[in-house]
């Protein structure tokens, strides 16, 4: 990008990140926009959704047509039709979603189609997800003859977005227009915009007639998507060839006419560096920024090196590159984000290897030079100039190293190249700050705020990047900010800032964010402490820190500050007040105006009292802003707690430990498993603390009902009845009560206990607790106190409680299941998340020998994610084993899973038989019994121990055989888990198929009526009259009824459950589908934060959802025909409520009514008629009575 | 045929009879029905100043409090622009483009605040008057009964400074003086005083130890307290005066007219019968009008108020004794 040196004015620059700047493009070139959310592309169709439902034109004045489809490929096959319709249309995708367009952009690419396709760059799911950039996703697509345009920063993004539409329509090629993944697609920056009048400009208004003139047409037929034979199919292939080889000057001339317009020139290939450099680094994407700005610092140092940034990927211009590159380059390294397994060269180093290598052929160079590659950023991860500086100085080195990689240390093949982590290229006058914020707390959206005034009012070119773990609740995020009176080039991140913000005091005992700050820092905290307490209470190595560095530390009581200004918990506010007080980024005065009128401006619209308490809150936040004064030495001897307690395995210490200390980057290759394999039963080493207060049990006043321990989200407050003999060694404190409300378990003591720092604090335990004090009815069984003053006492009874024998088995209901331990806990999911209490009910009830399937989405993210693992052991070490496969491909990866484990156990039994003669025939004739329940179990399992125990003496091949698979003789549950967004839409097709089939697949389908993952996409599980995105003004249509169709089928078990509010039917129901001999499909209620309530109060919502017949609860089990019954029984046979009374309650019913009444009556309305049909319906099912199978009926 | 045409905050009315704030105006169907059976005004449910607060923090907390959780989800909700009287505005204006009477917002609260700035957008989406209802539930024994009535004439002020439309007030009979308050907020720019708000007595749930909450629809034996007030008021006040509360026939009708009340507001009988007895009603008054050789409403308005010289002790303390005095137990008492 040709730099712009001018102060920006803030009229003629917007602060944007690449999704909206390209998605403002797009939207305003296109007719039809078809898409499907994933990360991080998602943001794109929503802004394109957001600008169709405000009624906002393209640049020709009609309104695009945005259509949300049910997958990628659905996506793709609508643009496909839309294109052959002669409609403009665009899309926008990453990962897995650009692979399943991929047979689509084939025939597109094919048909030369004019159309633009644009890409967030994300890694394609390997051995793991990650949902982070690489370029592995754009490089599965370089086959299929679409155009590959790569940009590298924000202004890039926007302006070859506009290039890459008006290319399209000229040359008739596709292109996928790419940009990094989250480090381009979500930074924000400020550039200069593209008016309409631009865009206008630069379309070829010919080129758009003829792209309508090829639509199809009755008026002109013709005939497309022939099938072919060998005789015509390879030349016609080829007939398309010239438009392919025309691209490039195609693309040429576009870039030099957009230039005239904006005064922006772009080229294929871009060099920066030393004119007569010697070595030089080829990139592609947001690195290629980072290596050219390395490469300029180095070359006005003297050193003869240069950087080639690669646009053009594929048509790949060989004579562009060559022109391109310095004729006095004699060693090259070529820089891939991606790796190619077995490949000679990753993508980009083929094309330009062959490319020189053909250079020579063609003697249009004397010599190859030395030409290397590497890799870099795999998944996300960082690329530094110091690795880039890394990468010029293995080129001047006596022996450089081939297949190189950069950012990580490889101890395995020895493949990383060291680097300088001191080495920095940023220009003096660039301020940077980075702060530290828990998810949701306001923290990004607040300085995404601040850099947007910084550029306005300030003057200053800004940027804002933003990193985030993977939790749902109590997630760490870093915001990244840089500003200085030049355009940002700096595509990674701060690693020294001079104003280090600490929003969340909690923090500092899990990271140093003091790694962060460089000599002199002005440091701010959020403390509830006194200005002079705060010092001493700081562990002892951000004591030394502070002092070394000569540190400034400021600290301010936000959470107070919030409160008193009204402002609930809000404390974003109060820190940008106090980074705008001591930020250094306007006079004080100056920032502080200019903050007053930045908030009268965006919550103007919030009202009168958002606005007034907003100013309250920056008006006591500077009165509460204290400076800590520092001693010159350290004071007190209280180290950073260790991440993981002492007894952690091995694993655990050596892994697990840094990645939740934040400095997993230092982990070697070696460190991890080859093929993605992971323990389980990981997260209960870390201890995150996060609630402000627990519930804390009262004897006497508890019910022993166990709900608490079956609503808990996190695991977190357990029930065993144990022998009082246990209780010796109880700790102080320690409580307990007579079993009272179970015959066979008379006797034993009672004890519900917390698990203080697993805690999220949701308060479901404290609102479903039956148990009050009739004389103080405030008064419950699970008191709400204070984490800081129970969490000592509490953490040694949990301790103690895990050491108490488990209560003795019951048959399974949902209060005997709340003895059991779950093998599903802390896990990272949303305090008050209504999706994990099935996944415990499903360990409670089958954890030992559980196999989950489980589809991406929030519970394979919740479940699978690292650094820690949820899901875990019993004593004996058994429990869940888990997968995830894909989003798309769930049902049909269990079923794979259910044949695989049906055919180990049939090899088991095979195997037995095989033996029998030399066993004893009871012990025979006990194994292979017909599997019954839980007792059934644990007999069977003590059946194989002592078939183990006797194999133990018999020497042959068989007994060999037979030992290693006897424990198969234990049958496995599988089952199949995943969400709406799976099982209503991407994976219907699968899901209908596994069901059709007489295999007794198990599936669990959580329904969040959204896709919550993504950020609260409508799905086909979205009611009627649900404000959701895509659906912003209500959803028309209503919920799809996934059990109806799955018991047209007549064969599969169906139920819709709803746990928090019934758990005794869920659990039954559960019970019956495990039960159940063909396959099952389990439906459950899911509350979730998309549905816009507080979710303590979900129990009772989820009562309003039944009774209104919002959620319909019933059992459909095919087992009762045959005894004469009707199958389908409907557990909730009366609606007392009306629909409004349960819709009014959640934000996503009532966003409609506040944006219109009469539409939300309208589909108020309509909703209700639904529930009437559908509830009649279902009466009428429940009563017919279907002949059984064989009989004369 | 008397004529029912009626002057009231200084707009023309076809008739006395006026909608009250109550679920009938909620809905625009049973709304456009009073109307047709012929209601002078239409005056929408209350807009509460803790209700607009707490919906403006609600939505402030709701749209983006989970906002940047995580990597993925940036946002949860739509990016729509709401704001928390949106939907009351949106009705607003549907009604006053659908009638052909006033339709009059009302506003409920009792301390000043950024909330009285909503009676602007209330005049700008087509309200005719804005009343302003004062329901009090005091509860500070350390502010005085002259602070609470200056801290509302307060807020009076800052309505009527909001807009142009007239404002009327909405008043509960537990003040030390009804009429200096009447005066007060007279004082304050008030162009009107409806007499008398209900209080909504919260019960108890012994079962449940609980508070209950339940909404009895009003009783014709309300209407006496009402009478009082107006009677009290009339000879002196400029204000336009309402009555609301009690009011089921048209012979209520008359006899609050008869206490100087201008117009009279129905919701309870509405409720009670559908947005057509208001036609029922009128009749009644239009036959009691005829029947005792009146041609107008304005004819017989504060005929029995107090007026000095006209019997005033039947509206003072001396009718209290007269009345004590004229207790008669029932048969078989004591």
């Amino acid at each position: 990008m040709p730099k712009d040196r001018s102060v920006p004015d803030a009229a003629s620059r917007d602060m944007l990140d690449a999704n909206e700047a390209v998605a403002r493009v797009a939207y305003r070139l296109s007719d039809v926009v078809a898409i499907y959310p994933i990360t991080p592309a998602s943001p794109m169709g929503e802004h394109a959704d957001a600008w169709a439902a405000s009624q906002r034109p393209n640049l020709w004045g009609s309104v695009p047509e945005v259509v949300e489809m049910q997958s990628e490929g659905g996506a793709a096959g609508a643009i496909h039709g839309a294109l052959q319709g002669g409609a403009l249309t665009t899309s926008f995708t990453a990962s897995q979603g650009l692979l399943l367009m991929l047979p689509d952009l084939y025939k597109i690419a094919g048909e030369l189609n004019a159309f633009c396709l644009h890409v967030a760059a994300r890694s394609i799911a390997t051995h793991a997800l990650s949902i982070f950039c690489d370029h592995s996703d754009v490089m599965a697509a370089r086959g299929t003859g679409m155009a590959i345009l790569a940009s590298s920063s924000v202004q890039e993004a926007q302006d070859l977005a506009a290039i890459a539409h008006a290319a399209t329509l000229e040359s008739r090629v596709p292109v996928l227009h790419v940009f990094d993944g989250f480090r381009t697609s979500h930074e924000i920056t400020d550039i200069a915009p593209l008016p309409d009048e631009a865009l206008s400009a630069l379309v070829s208004a010919e080129a758009i007639a003829a792209h309508r003139a090829r639509a199809l047409d009755p008026d002109r037929p013709v005939l497309r998507g022939t099938s072919q034979n060998p005789d015509a199919f390879f030349q016609s292939r080829e007939a398309a060839e010239p438009f392919h080889a025309a691209f490039s000057s195609v693309l040429a001339r576009v870039m030099t006419r957009f230039a005239d317009i904006t005064g922006r020139a772009y080229a294929p290939f871009a060099y920066a560096g030393h004119p007569e450099a010697e070595r030089v680094l080829i990139a592609m994407g947001s690195g290629a920024d980072g290596i050219q700005a390395t490469a300029e610092y180095l070359a006005a140092r003297g050193e003869r090196v240069g950087a080639l940034k690669v646009r053009l990927f594929r048509p790949f211009d060989a004579e562009a590159l060559l022109a391109a590159l310095p004729s006095t380059v004699n060693a090259i390294a070529v820089l891939d984000r991606c790796k190619e397994p077995g490949a000679i060269g990753e993508p980009l180093l083929q094309e330009v290897t062959t490319t020189l290598a053909g250079a020579v052929m063609r003697g249009a160079r004397a010599s190859l030079p030395l030409v290397i590659g590497g890799r870099y950023g795999l998944g996300g991860k960082e690329f530094t100039p110091a690795m880039a500086k890394a990468a010029f100085d293995n080129l001047a080195a006596a022996a450089p190293k081939h297949r190189f990689t950069l950012g990580i240390r490889d101890d395995v093949a020895g493949s990383s190249l060291p680097w300088d982590p001191a080495f920095d290229i940023e220009p003096p006058d660039v301020r940077r700050a980075v702060f530290f914020g828990l998810g949701s707390d306001g923290t990004v959206s607040a300085n995404k705020a601040s850099i947007r005034l910084i550029g306005a009012r300030a003057g200053l070119h800004a940027q804002a990047y933003f990193e985030y773990d993977s939790r749902k609740a109590g997630s760490t995020t870093v915001s990244h900010l840089r500003f200085g009176p030049e355009p940002i080039r700096a595509p990674w991140r701060i690693a020294a800032a001079s104003f280090v913000a600490i929003h969340d005091a909690g923090l500092i005992e899990r990271r140093d964010p003091l790694a962060l700050a460089e000599p002199g820092a002005t440091v701010l905290l959020n403390t509830p402490l006194q200005p002079a307490e705060v010092f001493a209470s700081l562990p002892r190595e951000m004591q030394e820190s502070l002092i070394a560095k000569g540190c400034r530390l400021f600290a301010v009581d936000a959470q107070r500050v919030a409160r008193e200004a009204g402002l609930g918990g809000r404390i974003s506010p109060v820190m940008q007040a106090c980074f705008f007080a001591l930020g250094d980024i306007l006079p004080r005065e100056a920032a502080m105006g200019a903050l007053r009128e930045d908030i009268a401006a965006r919550w103007r619209m919030r009202g009168a009292e958002v606005v007034r308490r907003n100013l309250a809150a920056l008006d006591a936040a500077l009165a509460a802003l204290a400076e800590v004064p520092l001693p010159a030495t350290p004071a007190g001897a209280r180290s950073r707690p260790p991440a993981v307690p002492a007894e952690a395995p091995d694993f655990v210490q050596r892994v697990t430990r840094l990645l939740l200390e934040g400095r997993g980057d230092d982990l070697p290759v070696s460190a991890f498993p080859p093929d993605g394999t992971w323990p389980t039963g990981t997260s209960r080493f870390e201890k995150r603390a996060l609630a402000q207060h627990i519930p804390v049990w009262q004897p006497d006043l508890c019910v022993q009902c166990n709900r608490c321990t079956m609503i808990c989200p996190h695991a977190a407050i357990r029930a065993k009845a144990y022998d009082p003999a246990a209780l010796a060694f109880a700790p102080e404190g320690f409580r307990s009560v007579p079993e009272a409300f179970t015959p066979e378990l008379e006797g034993l003591r009672y004890t519900v206990q917390v698990a203080p720092e697993d805690c999220t604090g949701c308060g479901l335990c404290i609102e479903v607790c039956p148990g009050r004090d009739r004389r103080a009815p405030e008064r419950r069984a699970l008191m709400p106190e204070p984490l800081a003053r129970h969490r000592d006492a509490e953490r040694s009874a949990f301790a103690f409680f895990e050491t108490l024998p488990e209560t003795p088995s019951l048959p399974a209901d949902h209060r005997s299941l709340g003895f059991r331990t779950p093998l599903f806990e802390f896990s990272g999911a949303c305090a008050g998340c209504g999706e994990t209490p099935y996944i415990q009910a499903l360990t409670r009830l089958f954890g030992d020998r559980l196999v989950i399937a489980n589809a991406t989405g929030c519970s394979s993210i919740y479940g699978g994610n690292l650094p820690t693992t949820p899901f875990a052991k019993d004593a004996a070490g058994r429990g869940p084993a888990w997968s995830n496969s894909l989003f798309e491909d769930n049902a049909e990866f269990g079923l794979g899973l259910t044949i695989a484990t049906d055919r180990t156990a049939r090899a088991a039994r095979d195997a037995l038989a095989a033996c029998a003669p030399r066993l004893p025939p009871a012990l025979v004739e006990g194994l292979l019994s017909t599997p019954g329940n839980e007792a059934w179990i644990a007999a069977q399992r003590a059946r194989v121990a002592e078939l183990v125990r006797l194999l133990g003496s018999d020497a042959t091949p068989e007994a060999a055989r037979l030992a290693a698979l006897a424990p198969q003789l234990v049958p496995r549950s599988v089952w199949i888990v995943g969400g709406d967004g799976w099982a209503y839409d991407i994976g219907f097709g699968g899901l209908d198929h596994v069901l059709a089939g007489t295999r007794p697949v198990k599936v669990l389908v959580l329904d969040t009526e959204v896709y919550s993952n993504t950020g609260g996409q409508q799905s086909k599980a979205t009611p009627l009259g649900a404000a959701a995105k895509f659906a912003s003004a209500g959803k028309a249509s209503g919920k799809k009824d996934l059990g109806l169709l799955a018991m047209a089928y007549g064969h599969v078990y169906v139920a819709q459950i709803a746990l928090q509010a019934r758990p005794g039917h869920a659990i039954e129901a559960l019970i019956e589908a495990g039960r159940h001999p063909g396959p099952a499909l389990v439906i459950a209620h899911s509350p979730c934060i998309a549905h816009g309530y507080d979710l303590r109060q979900s129990p009772h919502q989820q009562r309003r959802a039944i009774e209104s017949g919002a959620w319909p609860l019933y059992r459909f089990d095919p087992g009762r025909v045959a005894r004469g019954e009707a199958p389908l029984v409907l557990d909730q046979a009366e609606l007392p409520l009306d629909l409004g009374d349960y819709m009014q309650e959640e934000a996503r019913f009532r966003l409609v009514a506040a944006q219109s009444p009469e539409r939300y009556a309208e589909l108020l309305r309509a909703a209700r008629a639904g529930v009437r049909r559908r509830h009649a319906l279902y009466r009428q099912l429940a009563a017919i009575h279907l002949p059984a199978e064989g009989g004369d009926a | 045929m008397p004529d029912l045409t009626t002057e009231w905050l200084g707009l023309s009315l076809r008739s006395p009879l006026v909608v009250a704030a109550s679920p009938v105006s909620r809905d625009a169907e049973a709304a456009a029905a009073a109307v047709r059976a012929g209601a002078g005004a239409v005056i929408l449910p209350s807009l509460f100043e803790e209700e607009l607060i707490a919906e403006e923090l609600a939505l402030h907390r709701l749209l983006d409090a989970e906002d940047d959780r995580d990597a993925e989800s940036g946002s949860l909700l739509p990016p729509v622009v709401v704001t928390a009287a949106g939907p009351y505005l949106a009705h607003l204006r549907a009604l006053a483009a659908r009638l052909d009477v006033p339709v009059i917002a009302s506003l409920n609260g009792v301390t000043p605040g950024g909330w009285t700035d909503h009676a602007a957008a209330l005049e700008a989406a087509g309200a005719a008057a804005i009343e302003l209802n004062l329901y009090e539930v005091a509860t500070d024994p350390d502010e005085p009964g002259d602070a609470v009535e200056a801290r509302q004439a307060e807020v009076v002020r800052a309505v009527v400074a909001a807009v142009r439309v007239p404002v009327t007030v909405k008043i509960g009979p537990s003040y030390a003086s009804v009429p200096a308050f009447l005066r007060r907020i007279e004082a304050a720019g008030a162009r009107g005083a409806t007499l008398f708000n209900r209080f909504w007595q919260p019960d108890v749930d012994p079962a449940a130890l609980s508070v209950a909450r339940k909404l009895d629809l009003s009783d014709p034996r309300e209407l006496p307290l009402r009478l009082h007030g107006l009677a009290l008021a009339a000879p002196w006040t400029r204000l336009s005066l309402g009555c609301t509360g009690g009011v089921w026939t048209g012979e209520d009708a008359v006899k609050a007219i008869l206490c100087g009340a201008q117009v009279v507001q129905v919701a309870s009988a509405l409720l009670q019968h559908g947005p057509g007895r208001v036609g029922a009603i009128l009749a009644e008054l239009r036959d009691w009008l005829a029947a005792h050789g009146h041609a107008s409403p304005a004819e017989i308005r504060g005929l029995l108020a107090r007026h000095p010289g006209r019997d005033p002790a039947a509206w003072e303390r001396l009718n209290y004794i007269r009345m004590l005095g004229s207790w008669q137990p029932p048969p078989g008492w004591r």
